[in-house]
Order: C-alpha cells, then structure tokens, then sequence
C-alpha cells in the first residue's frame, strides 16, 4: 500500500559521510557512506541505536549541517541550507517561550517565507485550523511553560505542518511522551500525514525513533542504521495496509516485523547498553 | 482549621506586619537610647519624622527628589539607547564583540565618581554633567547584562528559525532580542540602581547652588545641610527619601517587566 518503487526520489542522499573533528585526536565518524532515496509521499522512518548518527543524518537533510563528503538533494536540488520547503521538528520541542500557542504556530508564517502572499485572513484560518487539527483549540493563548508535554508536542506538531513544508522532518518527537499520550499522538500524526488520502497528496516524512513499535506502525519503510560508525544497514519496508490504527498493533505481521527489526539491531544495542 | 491557618498567615499585611517588626523596634531604641545619652545634636526619630515634615510642606524635598529624578531618567535612557542596541551586536556577533569587550571591560572597573572631575571640566556643574555621570554608571551593567542574554540564546531555537526560513535581521527581531529580554530586563533594573546611586554622590559637587532649595538635587541639597547648616535630622531625611525612591522605581521596574514578559517570570 506504500508509494509505488517508481514513485521519484524526494530527497536523494548519496555516499553521505559526517566527521566531527576532536582536539587532539581523530575525528569522530558520525556517519559513513550513507546513501538513500526517500520518495514523493513516503513516510520513512529512521531506526537505531543511540550514537548511530541518526539525528546527523537529519540534520544534514535540514540543511542545519553539510556533509563532509557526499550530497544531498531535494527533488535533485542539492540541499546546502535550511529552506521553508523542509520542516524540522526538533527532539526539545524548540517552541519559543514568548510566544503563545497561536504565536508559536504563526510563527513561520507571519515572519518567514512560508506566509509570503498569505492575506492575514488566509493566516489566521490556517493557523486556526492546524491548532484545531492537533487537538489544541481552548489553549491557544497559554504560554509553552504552561503545557503539559504531550500540548508542547502538539503545539510543536502544529507549528511544523501550518508552514506547510513539503517534506517533514522530524527528530524522535514522541520521545518524551508517556507511552499512552504517544500512542495516540501516533495514531494523529498519521491522519495529519493523510494516510486517508491517496500517496500522490501525501507529505514526504522522514522520522526518528529509537522504538521499533513507533517506527513499524507509522512506516512505509524503515531504515535501519547500525552504529561506530554510523551506517545504513538495511532498509525494511511495512507493507502493513493503511489506515492503520489500533488493530494494526494486535497485528501477527506487525509483531513479526518489530521482531525482525529488533533482531537486526540486538547484538549492536546490547553492545552500547554495556559499553 | 489548618487550611484557614495557613490561608491566614499569607495575608500581605501580616507578611508586611512581620516585616515591619525589626525596624519598629531599632527604632524605639534608637529614640529611648538618644534621649538617654546623646546630646542637643543627636538625631532622634521623632525630630527626623518633624524635619520631614517641614521639607516635605515647603516642598524643597519633592523638588529636589524631582530635579534628581529627571536626570537620573535622562541619563538612564541614554545609557539604555546606546547599551542596549550595541549589547545586542556584541552578543549575535563574535567579530564585534571581540573588537569591543576589551575597551567595555577596561572602562568598567572606573568609578563613576571618578569621571567627576572631566565631566565637569567638560561640561560644568549644571544638569549636564549630573546626567553623563548617570548614563556612565548604568551604562555598565545594561550592555553586561545585554551581552549575555544575547549570547545565551537557546541555539535550538535560532535553529527552528533557520529551518523557517527567517533572514537575519528576521531572526535578531523575532528570536535574539525576545530570548534576551529578560537579561536586559536585570540589566534596566540594575542600571537604574547604580544611576540612583551615582546621581546623589555626582550631585554632591555638581549642581551647585549654594544657600539650598531643591533645584540642585537631592545630592546638593545633603551637601547644602552638611557643609553649611550641620542638620543631621535633615540630612537623614534625604538618605531615608533616597531609599525609598529606589525602591518604588524598582517595584515600578519589575510590574513594567512581569507584564512584558508573562512567560518569563512567575
């Protein structure tokens, strides 16, 4: 039920390798030959041990940090900084503390790019409608201190799909959930993606996760990295059907491929858990 | 019954009833132990409240307070004009910070009484001078205060605003400048503390008008009692007025702060 294997790449990472340098040593690996196609409408998420360069590897599609070797492209442009056209949720939220809900989620669109020929009208219903979209209606004037995790989340959720970017990239923004909040965040995220909709009207995602579940359920493909350095093992797809929800969960299949997963990455996270 | 206790002891003016106990009782024995043992000259608190009286009904200590006040807002908002603006830079941008932190901090450790002498050389013993002298003192700990809260800057947020597509003139406006309000914020309060401070001890030489009145300042006119009428009663009315004047501005202060910045204090 994914995006058919013809579906053109969206973003193109190719031989990607990102080295840190250390004061008076050598430099740290953080990702090595990292080559990749994510394609129109995808949603792919990234699994793999802490220290695998998962985050890296975002922040270089981000535009936040360029390859040491390597490129990457979006629709075949090279990528070599942050553009409105890819969103970034970050790990922490980054929500701005002086703004209010609503000014947090109007943010890109009031001082960036992303509002350029928008009436203020047009702003206000869109900005309206993505804070109803994430459940959020009621909070719009409380301040970020005033949210509980999972509102932040939403508010951060909220703030990333009113600019509309045309690609989602979003580091384990669930992370910090309890596991009940996250399971329905999961299950939103992905009506918000539009897995109703045909894959041609679909956003490109690209998420990060270090829970194999999370990363099951909301994936077309899951690709999986390894870590010292890190590098793209493998990449699994999910051919689970969509709409997926709570049945898809109680799944034999989806049991089956968390299992698979996990046993592609089990020797490496008892290794790190050790270490 | 113990919620209605401790509903009770939050009160503010049983708060501000305990906090009034200490000073009540130095007070009385101030004014017992003078009576006892001092001379004709010894200040007591009673003749303090009578001379406070008169100053106040003569209106010599709300004009010179006044006179004071003003240049302490004048030289506060020059201070502020220049500190703040420059604070900013300094603190976005390494080039212009390491070009000019050596001359600020250089400049710093040099007492505002010590540039007595050149601003009157410069600019006599009138308002003006009285006003540099302010504007050097706060100028100090508002661009301390300001390089930091610039600097301080949460990179992930500066982060979020590039992947927004924000220009840089978009980001010090919307990111750099809110996240550092609050620091500015302790830099006014600070600056305006230490300009209060600067503004009694420049007025002590500058602002000269001998025979008193208020239109010298607050600072002439303890200078104009010390030197010339030896009234300790009065003298001690203008330190009391002093402090009570800092106070109010501070408070003023941090309400213009909590209700600019809701989500920054509690």
């Amino acid at each position: 039920m994914g995006p058919s294997v013809t579906a053109p790449a969206k973003l193109r990472l190719d031989g990607v390798a990102k080295r840190f340098p250390v004061a008076g040593g050598p430099d740290t690996v953080a990702v090595e030959a990292f080559s990749l196609d994510v394609r129109q409408g995808e949603f792919l998420v990234i699994v793999g041990p802490s220290g695998c360069g998962k985050t890296t590897v975002l922040n270089v599609l981000a535009g936040l940090d360029s390859p040491t070797s390597g490129t990457v492209a979006i629709d075949d442009r090279l990528i070599t900084a942050p553009g409105p056209d890819r969103g970034v949720m970050f790990q922490e939220y980054a929500l701005f503390p002086w703004q209010t809900v609503w000014g947090n989620v109007e943010f890109g669109l009031r001082y960036g790019p992303a509002g350029d020929g928008l009436e203020p009208e047009a702003r206000t219903q869109r900005v309206r409608r993505t804070i109803d979209l994430v459940g959020l209606a009621g909070s719009e004037n409380k301040y970020p201190h005033q949210l509980s995790g999972g509102m932040r989340q939403r508010a951060a959720l909220a703030r990333l799909i009113a600019n509309e970017p045309e690609v989602l990239l979003m580091d384990e923004p669930l992370a910090a959930l309890d596991a009940q909040t996250r399971i329905i965040l999961q299950d939103e995220l992905l009506r918000i993606w539009g897995q109703d909709r045909p894959p041609a009207d679909r956003r490109t995602v690209v998420f990060i996760t270090h829970a194999i579940d999370e990363a099951v359920f909301l994936a077309d493909r899951v690709a999986v990295m390894t870590a010292h350095p890190g590098r793209l093992k493998t990449v699994v797809d999910i051919p689970l059907s969509r709409p997926r929800g709570d049945a898809t969960r109680a799944l034999p299949e989806f049991q089956a491929l968390t299992q698979h997963i996990w046993s592609l990455i089990r020797d490496e996270a008892y290794r790190a858990a050790v270490a | 019954m113990t919620a209605t206790l401790a509903l009770r002891d939050d009160t503010w003016w049983r708060q501000a009833g305990i906090g009034l106990l200490l000073p009540i009782a130095l007070l009385i024995v101030w004014q017992l132990v003078g009576t006892a043992f001092g001379t004709v000259r010894t200040p007591l608190p009673t003749n303090i409240v009578k001379a406070a009286g008169v100053m106040i009904a003569s209106g010599d200590l709300p004009e010179a307070l006044l006179q004071s006040l003003g240049r302490v807002f004048g030289g506060f908002l020059l201070a502020a004009t220049i500190a703040i603006p420059l604070g900013l830079l300094m603190g976005y941008s390494r080039a212009v910070e390491r070009n000019l932190d050596p001359v600020v901090e250089t400049f710093r450790p040099i007492a505002a009484i010590a540039i007595l002498p050149l601003a009157i050389l410069w600019l006599g013993t009138g308002t003006s001078a009285a006003v540099a002298i302010v504007a050097y003192a706060a100028f100090f700990p508002l661009i301390v205060n300001t390089v930091a809260g610039a600097k301080n800057v949460n990179p992930t947020l500066l982060r979020a605003a590039a992947t927004m597509g924000l220009d840089r003139m978009a980001t010090i406006r919307t990111v750099v400048i809110p996240a550092a309000l609050p620091s500015i914020g302790v830099g006014l309060r600070i600056g305006m503390g230490v300009g209060w401070t600067a503004i009694v001890a420049a007025e002590l030489a500058v602002g000269a008008k001998a025979g008193g009145g208020g239109s010298g300042g607050i600072g002439q006119m303890m200078f104009v009692f010390y030197a010339y009428s030896i009234e300790l009663n009065r003298i001690i009315v203008c330190m009391v007025a002093v402090g009570l004047v800092a106070l109010v501005l501070d408070r003023i202060l941090r309400a213009m702060m909590r209700k600019l910045m809701p989500w920054a204090l509690p």
